[in-house]
């Protein structure tokens, strides 16, 4: 106890434990991207596998076809007739469509206001009550009228119609089955999930005239073309970066792959099963998930803890509509045995292939080592801002010298007792108000960000955000002075500035991992170059090249190239996060506004930070220790 | 269901004119909307009480008379439930809803005793002695799912004053149990015919639990006219079920709802695309089906049952007198002055079959509109708190509605008695909604929550009723089998008068653990313990020392080493062979 004790108190002057953390935060960094990158190697994924054993996936034979296909296209055409006719039309007749086929039906009208704009729409959804069940349990068929794309789900809704009149006939549902056709795929399914669990804000949603049980999961289709198809795509994101389990997936992926049909993820239309191919699929996974918008509309379920997925058939092939009403058929005979809700399999992962995949143990530390860089560094400046002025050469010296030189103290702890030089437990007084006020100060005016850009009308949008960027550019500079200007910090309150800040994000990032893996893999990686940003008053070209590496990194930039690289208007991009903030409840803004902006905004000022000489002598012992 | 009133009182007109055993038999059958057949069973025997009593059984069972006398039960009700009736397409319920129970089981009995506590034992003797009579988990009806109802329920039988004071009410429900064929069979034994003859022979279990909705009930009540003391003790037996006729025409043999052949298929030829592979399917709920009683039940009627008492028609259906209807020889048919009704008169040697060709026909049987339509669900999500929304319609255009809102929750869901609240038509009001309030709070572990509302509506309202509660942690041995799928919450029962309506059970998910979790800790904690257990081990075998003083291990020490051994074993060597000299 005693060794332990003294041995703690002396490391925290030990030379070569003062010098190590930079390395070691340095490290962590290259070993989580490391981590991430082996991830798709056959050593460290596995294949997937049923974990429930209820849902006996393609163990049933599937009778849907014969003269059901004749009454497919029957539907199909009064689809297409109806085609360009008004949301209130369209629901007439696909009532009267339910209802011939001697369902329940009712309607939900909505209205959302987002960014200016009004989204209205009507919902008509049917019930198909299970013939021996107690309105208990319920599984949900969606198809939206039109798509995530915009296109008329022609198809799709064809196939539900059809699907309905089909499932009538048996008599072995335990659960309710429910048919929803959604106006559009991004407001109408939010509508109507939030009202069927009474989360919705009345006078805007309507309620639900009809209900049934708990929800136990729900399929989208999403085929909005009449060719034959060849694969199955299959969407699976949801708000927020939550993920269905995986049993459902690996159920309609055992589905297909029974009747011959492939399954590809996140729009990877070619999978060789190489190295390349999986980690790019795992990275567009990523993607989607750290951005947390909804991905289809399978996507509001998701967050109310009813496991969704969307399907879309994608090529030409040689399968017909019929096939995927078979899938659709079995996925849901599947579903109907299950006994309890799906629980059994993973709900954090990550995929790489339709089969293989990494849990969470696997690919959470990757996240949590760029995090811990953060808090390993903040821990490493907050005892360094603790040591006193002058003496560090002194510390410097080995322990057996300073045994004789420096004069003793004695530590205790309890009962134990140690002898220590007296300079190693002499801490330095730490100024803590101006840093304090600098951080918080910074983390507040995240807010505002945060409230224009989803309070902004969409047209009004892409200005503001010129305008927002064009600020943002030269802010941290007017701000840096300012801080010189009117409190003329010293290099001790730039390191304790730093501190709080690192430490911040360490903390937030790494709550985040465990919440949203990829949105907190992402914001770290890209505000790693923080932790080594000090104030460079006597550098000015090192200074200026600093500053323009992370101002390419600054959040502004990278949303102004992402848009450049896909292709994308920053006004719409900026219109859906307003959306999704309104409706989804999507929180991925608040990451960026509130975690990661004033982290680069601490990160630009210390840069262009101009401490103070301090009265006290070797003043800049502190920022030499800090290059280090 | 007039007509079902005015059965039921016919029935009861004549167990009054004959004062000893009796019994009799009917089965009416009535068209729903869209192709369902309502097939109401119904089986009544008489005894008198000193018969009763003497153990003098002749059409009352035995096996359940010795049970009800065992247990000093004077009264008993007990329901097995499947399925949810349709009141918006099916109208109101057969017998008003007083032969139906909530899904799963639901029993309910006066028993006479002296305290609480000995109507506690009784009600425990009853319960388990009819679980093992009807082969249901009837003895899971503890303390926690037993309710003393205060308003709800009320005696059908005529109880003698002095004995009505040591009357005790009890009430238990079991919403997971699920009624299968293993409870038709001994409810079939109870019968004087047993299943082989009369209408009870219709009955099958393969037809009976395809059924959209179905619920046996068994009533026992004394019946004693007024100032008479020969008391008689009825027993009402009867099912309902309500059968798709479509599903039940399919044969047994294949029973596999395959896609019809292309010429079969009923199409809307006036659509302008119609051609041979295109089809908009015709709405067939215009047409009336046609069907047989040997196509639905999957066999004739064998005759009617010998021991029934004439005079009572055993079979009925309930049609327009414009609807064709065959029946088999031997039979008379009989029609009503209603125009809705006509009955059968049976041969007890032949088979019965009745045939109702396909149809168009615009008049139907009128629906009675039901008094109330009750629906009940859970609001909000996750794992700590929910609410509870039961939506209360009077469909009456003209006539307020008064009735009795019965809740008895499990324990696990705890209510917030202060969050109840009635919105009448969506304002909240302070209309007196709520007239009168019993609430009987749960205690863990020990009993669930009762709650009675009194609630007036009036006349074309609805009233929404919400209220919140909090879920239980449970302790890890108090889940079922089956955890993830939630739990089972009984469905509230509505009284109005002697109209009774239950709506459907809920689904409860709590905070379930995760079950292979105590497995994952045993083998960390094994492994931590391994560890520290070699360390430990490590740390007492060995001996530290500093490394001067430790034995050094070079190629001249070790060279030395052997040395001195071998010098050593010579040593002693020698001293033995002196030894061995001198000796």
């Amino acid at each position: 106890m005693v060794s332990l004790l003294s041995s703690s108190v002396l490391l925290r002057r030990n030379p070569l434990i003062l010098k190590l953390p930079p390395y070691l935060s340095f490290l962590c960094i290259v070993i989580g991207v490391a981590w991430l990158l082996v991830l798709p190697l056959d050593n460290y994924s596995r294949r997937t596998y049923i974990s429930e054993n209820a849902l006996l996936p393609g163990q049933v034979h599937t009778y849907f076809a014969g003269s059901d296909q004749n009454v497919f296209r029957g539907y199909k055409r009064e689809v297409d007739a109806l085609e360009g006719s008004g949301n209130i039309e369209v629901n007439d007749k696909l009532e009267e469509f339910f209802k011939a086929s001697g369902l329940k039906v009712a309607r939900q009208s909505y209205e959302y206001k987002s960014a200016g704009e009004t989204y209205a729409g009507e919902n008509i959804y049917a019930i198909l009550h299970a013939p021996r069940g107690d309105a208990t349990e319920a599984i949900v068929l969606v198809g939206a009228w039109w798509n995530m794309e915009g296109k008329l789900n022609r198809s799709g809704v064809a196939l539900i119609l059809t699907l309905a009149r089909y499932f009538k006939r048996w008599s072995l549902w335990s659960k309710d089955i429910i048919f929803l056709i959604t106006a559009d795929s991004k407001a109408g399914p939010q509508a109507w999930v939030d009202a069927y669990h009474d989360t919705h804000q009345s006078g805007m949603v309507d309620s639900l005239p009809l209900k049934s049980g708990a929800l136990q999961g729900a399929v989208v289709i999403d085929y909005p073309f009449d060719h034959r198809f060849q694969d199955i795509h299959i969407v699976y994101d949801g708000i927020n970066g939550q993920l269905p389990n995986l049993d459902l997936l690996n159920t309609v992926v055992s589905i297909s792959g029974h009747m011959g049909i492939g399954t590809s993820l996140q729009q990877m239309w070619q999978h060789s099963d190489s190295y390349r191919d999986r980690l790019q699929t795992m990275l567009r996974g990523m993607l989607n998930q750290g951005l947390g918008h909804a991905s289809g509309p399978h996507s509001s379920f998701i967050p109310y803890h009813v496991d969704a997925i969307t399907l879309q058939p994608f090529g030409e092939g040689w399968q017909d509509e019929m096939a995927m009403g078979r899938v659709i058929e079995s996925t849901f005979r599947s579903l109907n045995n299950l006994l309890e809700h799906l629980h059994q399999s993973f709900f954090f992962y990550l995929l790489m292939q339709a089969d293989r995949f990494v849990s969470i143990g696997t690919y959470l530390p990757s996240a949590m080592l760029v995090a811990v860089n953060f808090t390993i560094m903040a821990i490493f400046l907050w005892v360094k801002s603790g040591s006193p002025n002058g003496e560090s050469s002194n510390v410097s010296l080995t322990v057996e010298a300073g045994e004789k030189k420096t004069p003793l103290a004695i530590v205790k702890e309890g009962d134990a007792k140690a002898l220590a030089p007296e300079a190693t437990i002499a801490v330095r007084e730490r100024e803590l108000f101006l840093p304090l006020a600098v951080v918080a100060g910074s983390q507040f005016l995240g807010v505002l960000p945060l409230y224009i850009f989803n309070h902004t009308p969409e047209a009004m949008l892409h200005p503001i955000f010129t305008a927002f960027t064009s600020i943002n550019g030269f802010f941290p500079l007017i701000l840096s002075a300012l801080l010189t200007h009117y409190f003329a910090p010293t290099a001790h309150h730039y390191t304790l500035i730093k501190t709080f800040s690192l430490l911040l994000l360490g903390l937030f990032l790494s709550s985040l991992a465990t919440l949203n893996f990829s949105l907190a893999f992402l914001v770290g990686l890209l505000s790693a170059p923080l932790t080594y940003m000090q104030p460079l008053p006597n550098r000015p070209i090192v200074k200026g090249v600093l500053a323009v590496l992370l101002s390419a990194l600054s959040p502004t930039t990278v949303l102004v190239a992402g848009c450049w690289w896909w292709e994308l208007g920053i006004g719409r991009v900026l219109k859906e996060a307003a959306f999704g903030w309104d409706v989804w409840g999507m929180t991925t803004q608040v990451v960026v506004w509130c975690v990661w902006w004033p982290a680069w905004l601490v990160g630009m000022v210390l840069l262009f930070g101009n401490p103070r000489e301090e009265k006290v002598k070797g003043a800049g012992n502190t920022i030499e220790t800090v290059k280090t | 269901m007039r007509q079902f009133h005015s059965l039921l009182l016919c029935l009861s007109c004549l167990s009054f004119t004959l004062a000893s055993s009796d019994y009799h038999e009917q089965l009416l059958l009535k068209p729903l909307h869209p192709s369902l057949l309502l097939a109401s069973f119904n089986f009544q025997s008489n005894t008198t009480l000193a018969s009763f009593e003497q153990q003098n059984f002749r059409y009352f069972p035995r096996s359940l008379g010795q049970i009800l006398q065992h247990a000093n039960t004077r009264e008993l009700h007990l329901r097995f439930s499947l399925g949810r009736w349709d009141a918006e397409s099916w109208g109101a319920r057969p017998w008003g809803g007083a032969r139906e129970g909530g899904t799963g089981v639901e029993l309910w009995a006066w028993v006479e005793a002296e305290t609480d506590e000995v109507a506690d034992g009784r009600w425990l003797t009853l319960t388990n002695a009819l679980s093992g009579l009807f082969c249901a988990s009837l003895n899971f009806i503890d303390s926690t799912r037993t309710t003393r109802p205060i308003m709800s329920f009320q005696p059908s039988g005529d109880h003698k004053n002095s004995t009505f004071e040591s009357l005790h009410l009890l009430h238990g429900t079991l919403p997971r149990e699920v009624v299968c064929t293993e409870n038709l069979t001994p409810f079939l034994k109870l019968l004087p015919c047993k299943g082989k003859a009369g209408i009870s022979s219709l009955l099958d279990g393969h037809k009976l639990f395809d059924a959209s909705w179905q619920s046996m009930s068994i009533d026992v009540r004394p019946i004693c006219p007024l100032a008479s003391n020969d008391c008689q003790l009825q027993i009402t037996q009867t099912i309902d079920m309500v059968l798709d006729i479509q599903r039940s025409k399919r044969p047994r043999d294949n029973p596999i709802p395959r896609p019809v052949p292309n010429e079969e298929l009923k199409c809307d030829t006036s659509k302008p695309y119609h051609t041979e592979d295109t089809c908009y399917p015709l709405d067939t709920a215009a047409r009336e089906e046609e069907w047989t009683l040997s196509q639905i039940f999957g066999h004739p009627l064998k005759g009617a049952c010998p021991l029934a008492t004439d005079g009572i028609d055993p079979v009925c259906i309930s049609v327009p007198h414009a609807r064709q209807v065959f029946s088999s020889e031997g039979s008379h048919e009989h029609k009503d002055s209603s125009g809705f009704m006509r009955c059968y008169h049976l041969d007890s040697e032949k088979d019965f079959e009745l045939v109702l060709p396909q149809q168009e026909i615009s008049e139907k049987a009128p629906l009675e509109q039901p008094l109330l339509y009750a629906e009940r669900s859970f609001i909000g999500y996750g794992q700590e708190r929910g609410g509870v929304q039961a939506i209360l319609t009077n469909p009456s255009l003209t006539e307020a509605v008064d009735f009795i809102y019965m809740e008895s929750l499990p324990w696990f869901m705890k209510l917030y008695l202060h969050t109840l609240n009635a919105k009448i038509n969506g304002l909240d009001t302070h209309q007196d909604v709520i007239q009168e309030m019993y609430y009987r709070p749960a205690l863990d572990r020990k009993r669930g929550t009762q709650l009675e509302i009194r609630i007036l509506i009036p006349a074309n309202s609805t009233v929404v009723l919400t209220y919140d509660f909090e879920k239980a942690i449970l302790r890890y041995t108090e889940y079922p089998p089956d955890a993830n799928r939630g739990f089972d919450v009984a469905p509230a029962v509505i009284t109005i008068g002697n109209v009774s309506i239950r709506t459907t059970s809920l689904l409860l998910p709590l905070p379930t653990p995760d079950f292979s979790m105590p497995y994952n800790v045993i083998i960390l904690t094994s492994t931590v313990m391994a560890l520290s257990f070699g360390f430990i081990f490590n740390l007492l075998v060995r001996r530290f020392v500093a490394v001067d003083e430790a034995d050094q291990w070079d190629v001249r020490s070790v060279r030395l080493k052997v040395a001195a051994l071998i010098k050593g074993k010579l040593k002693r060597f020698r001293k033995r062979v002196k030894m061995e000299k001198k000796e």
